[in-house]
């Protein structure tokens, strides 16, 4: 549209700004009923559409906003759930640690794990136990579940555990096989998926035979290979390592390599018991949690 | 011809405003934000009357104004009082400076829109006292600068069958 022409109002539109005016005055100052009246018709024909518009835009807005809340609400409870059965989990394990505590014949330390073991962290752990509370290196690191691993560096309040993943741990095994005790040693075996860590049972000799299902437990001998390097690791007897889950090849002629499910994930840990005492025996601790 | 075209386009404009009026400010939400939001409606009447004899825009005026006196719970006729004299302003505003600059109708859209909320107060003593000053000097201008900056983007869309000047 053209702007119109500049020029002054002429008499034509300042009696229509006057009538305008007039107009305006009387429903400023009609009785209630008759602004009410007016308003009611305007409303239910010219802003009839665009009433319609309005109140649909704010149905939408509204439904939209219940989504938002019901969302909401429903992430507070699934968090709530999750965290309820987080804490159930967590208590059962405490509850585990606290028996295998009160049944160890061997001085020992509670401790948290602070640091979780991941493959890309160096398969170790980190405990809120050090020095201070009686930690040394070497000492044996177990769960309600069996073996974890062995302290190799202590500090003042806290220590790093080497956890039985890694390749460099090693611990003397025995297998009872009908009163017959078949020695071998436990090593990290690989992984057999993203979470499932295994165990290798080692130079067992050819003429053991290692059946299926067989629980491995620590022998407490001290683990010195045939060069005479002794590699430590001395853990006390009795301690359940996992079991014989299939027969493996032979090496060498003259002895056979088994594989084992470990009886403890330290994926999965939270707390863990360093064995500070001298014990030669423990394995009565570990009878109700024979893998 | 070209004229009933640019009538047309004019009007398509204003019934989107009109719609925008509607269909926009209920989508913010909240009322604290809602009352600086841009005014569609009074933008609708400014446009036009801009561009429209001072008779013309006294009448959009007050339709504009007793439609809003319509949704408004006090005061009517408030606001169709209101309206009628920035109409009529407006319009008659054309002699003093051209309504094809784009920054001069960024300020007339904010001064406007100003002017109209001092009015509707004053006449329909909406607000006193100390209420009466925050909205004049707080949230009015806020939301004369909201409309003022809807009134640009407006136009600027439209600058073709407006004909704003957006260069000099």
């Amino acid at each position: 549209m053209q702007i119109a022409p500049e020029r002054f109002a002429s008499r034509r539109d300042t009696i229509a700004f006057l009538i305008c005016i007039v107009l305006s005055v009387a429903g400023r100052v009609a009785p209630v009923d008759v602004q009410r009246d007016i308003a009611s018709a305007i409303t239910s024909t010219v802003l009839a559409p665009f009433l319609a518009i309005q109140e649909q835009v704010s149905l939408a807005l509204g439904a939209r906003t219940d989504f938002l809340e019901d969302v909401a609400v429903y992430d507070s409870i699934t968090a709530l759930a999750q965290q309820t059965r987080l804490l159930a989990v967590e208590n059962e394990r405490l509850r585990e640690l606290l028996d295998l505590s009160d049944r160890l014949p061997v001085q020992h330390v509670s401790a948290e794990v602070l640091y979780q073991a991941d493959p890309r962290d160096g398969l170790a752990l980190v405990i809120s136990a050090g020095s201070i509370d009686g930690v040394k290196l070497e000492d044996p690191v177990v769960a309600p579940g069996g073996i974890v691993g062995v302290v190799k560096l202590v500090q003042s309040t806290t220590s790093t555990v080497l956890v039985w993943m890694d390749t460099e741990f090693r611990a003397s095994a025995v297998i009872d096989v009908g009163g017959e005790e078949i020695f071998g040693i436990v090593a990290a075996g690989g992984s057999a998926g993203l979470d499932t860590w295994l165990m290798e049972l080692r130079g067992v000799a050819f003429r053991g035979e290692v059946p299926v299902g067989a629980t491995v437990r620590t022998s407490g001998q001290g683990i010195v290979l045939a060069e005479g390097i002794n590699l430590g690791g001395v853990y006390p007897a009795g301690i359940p390592i996992g079991t014989v889950t299939d027969v493996g090849e032979e090496r060498e002629g003259w002895s056979r390599t088994y594989q084992v499910k470990p009886a403890v994930n330290p994926l999965s840990l939270s707390h863990v018991i360093v064995l500070t005492g001298p014990a030669w025996e423990v394995g009565v601790a570990f009878e109700d949690n024979r893998p | 011809m070209r004229f009933i075209k640019q009538q047309w386009q004019l009007g398509a404009v204003l019934l989107l405003l009109v719609v925008l009026q509607f269909a926009v400010r209920p989508l913010i939400g909240d009322p604290r934000i809602e009352r600086v939001a841009p005014d569609f409606l009074l933008l609708a009447l400014l446009v036009y009357a801009i561009r429209a004899r001072p008779g013309q825009g006294a009448i959009a005026g007050f339709f504009v104004g007793i439609v809003t006196d319509s949704l408004s719970p006090t005061a009517f006729g408030a606001g169709a009082l209101a309206h009628t004299v920035i109409g009529y302003l407006a319009a008659w505003g054309k002699v003093v400076f051209f309504a094809d600059n784009l920054f001069v109708n960024a300020v007339f859209f904010f001064v406007g829109t100003w002017f109209r909320d001092v009015f509707v107060l004053l006449i329909g003593h909406h607000a006193q006292g100390s209420a009466f000053y925050w909205q004049i000097l707080y949230l009015s201008p806020l939301k004369s600068l909201t409309t003022a900056v809807a009134g640009v983007v407006i136009l600027v869309i439209f600058r073709r069958w407006l004909n704003i000047r957006i260069h000099e």
